[in-house]
């Protein structure tokens, strides 16, 4: 029996990658499915089963992040728009792509997101005591907000909506494509194209990764590609790592946090290439 | 951080129903993975139909919580998504 047909080596691999993937703003499928490919399951199995851990690791998260007031729907909503669309067309799309040009682009994206969260120190939106009264959240009807750091409420706003947009659908697509959930993508756009701070686009990322398993899964399930008993192993694992992901995300400092998902994104770049070229 | 924002704890009721669908869907995954063939089967898809399932009820959540404040600007776009979702579904059973 290999490990992906063990369901306990199954679980506790969607467990490791979902805890590692949600503290970095990722997802959990990010490091799952270049594993499950790199242990032997066939690239077209291994999809569905990433957006199924990719769901489970979200809705994980969901209750814990809601009450952190760290997820802003209405931004979530804006970025994921464009994305489903792209998860919807990469769904549709991935029965016939080449192995090797999805592991270029995942491996070239995954890398240029680990670089921009590498090459920014420090904390860019600071706390202000014109808002000290703020309990954190989004403001309605805008896709600004504020949230708690060491106990003083940052303000910030998100910028640049038009280039975050694109870079969404880039994920979505990469998400349908691949089942890999897009989150590498996702959070540095909103972090550093879009200047939202990290544990927001974390949390914002994790809330929209659902809906664009969601979307990936509807049409994977018409192609009648979702084996639901591996299904249920994953799932147990990904519930279990979002939980504690999620626990952890909430008492790190941004600058660790940013440090944490880069590190995980080379990882995910080296492995995407060395099952491609290797 | 003292707060009298009338916001806080907004989210209360959503974070407790979205914790119980994360329980529910773990306690059917887990009794799926260990119970005989064919109850286990019947469970795992109930698991990942709950798992696909829960972002639709939010994005329908947000959405009428968002008509309901006049907040125009973004209460279209939840299920503006969700028809995405549909046209998904619609051309693969096509």
């Amino acid at each position: 029996m290999t490990v992906p047909d063990s369901p306990a080596a199954l679980a506790a691999l969607a467990a490791i990658a979902a805890a590692l993937g949600t503290n970095g703003g990722i997802g959990g499928a990010t490091l799952l499915v270049p594993a499950l490919v790199a242990l032997g399951m066939a690239p077209v199995d291994a999809a569905p089963l990433g957006l199924v851990a990719v769901g489970g690791s979200s809705l994980a998260a969901a209750s814990r992040q809601l009450r952190n007031n760290l997820v802003h729907h209405r931004l979530g909503v804006s970025i994921e728009l464009p994305a489903s669309a792209g998860a919807v067309v990469g769904a549709l799309l991935s029965v016939g792509l080449p192995d090797r040009l999805l592991a270029g682009v995942l491996a070239g994206a995954a890398l240029v997101g680990a670089v921009s969260g590498l090459t920014r120190t420090g904390v860019r939106n600071q706390p202000e005591a014109a808002f000290s009264g703020d309990s954190g959240g989004e403001w309605p009807g805008t896709l600004g907000g504020s949230y708690e750091l060491d106990g003083a409420a940052v303000p910030y706003h998100a910028r640049r909506l038009a280039p975050g947009l694109v870079a969404s659908s880039v994920a979505g697509l990469v998400a349908g494509l691949s089942g890999v959930g897009g989150g590498f993508l996702k959070t540095p756009t909103l972090s550093e194209l879009m200047h939202v701070p990290v544990r927001v686009a974390a949390a914002t990322t994790s809330f929209t990764l659902g809906i664009t398993a969601t979307a990936g899964l509807a049409v994977f399930a018409g192609q009648g590609r979702i084996d639901a008993d591996p299904a249920a192993a994953v799932l147990v694992g990904a519930l279990a790592g979002g939980a504690l992901g999620a626990v952890v995300q909430g008492r790190i400092s941004p600058p660790v946090a940013r440090r944490v998902a880069a590190s995980l994104l080379v990882l995910v770049a080296v492995v995407v290439a060395l099952r491609a070229w290797w | 951080m003292v707060s009298n924002d009338p916001r806080q704890g907004r989210f209360e009721t959503a974070a407790r129903l979205l914790r119980a669908a994360a329980v529910a869907t773990g306690v059917l995954a887990a009794t799926a993975v260990v119970l005989p063939e064919p109850v286990d089967h019947t469970l795992a898809v109930v698991a990942v139909a709950v798992v696909a399932l829960v972002p639709v009820v939010r994005l329908t959540w947000l959405g009428i919580r968002w008509i309901r404040r006049g907040d125009r600007t973004f209460a279209w776009i939840p299920f503006a998504i969700l028809a995405v979702i549909s046209v998904g579904l619609v051309v693969t059973a096509a």
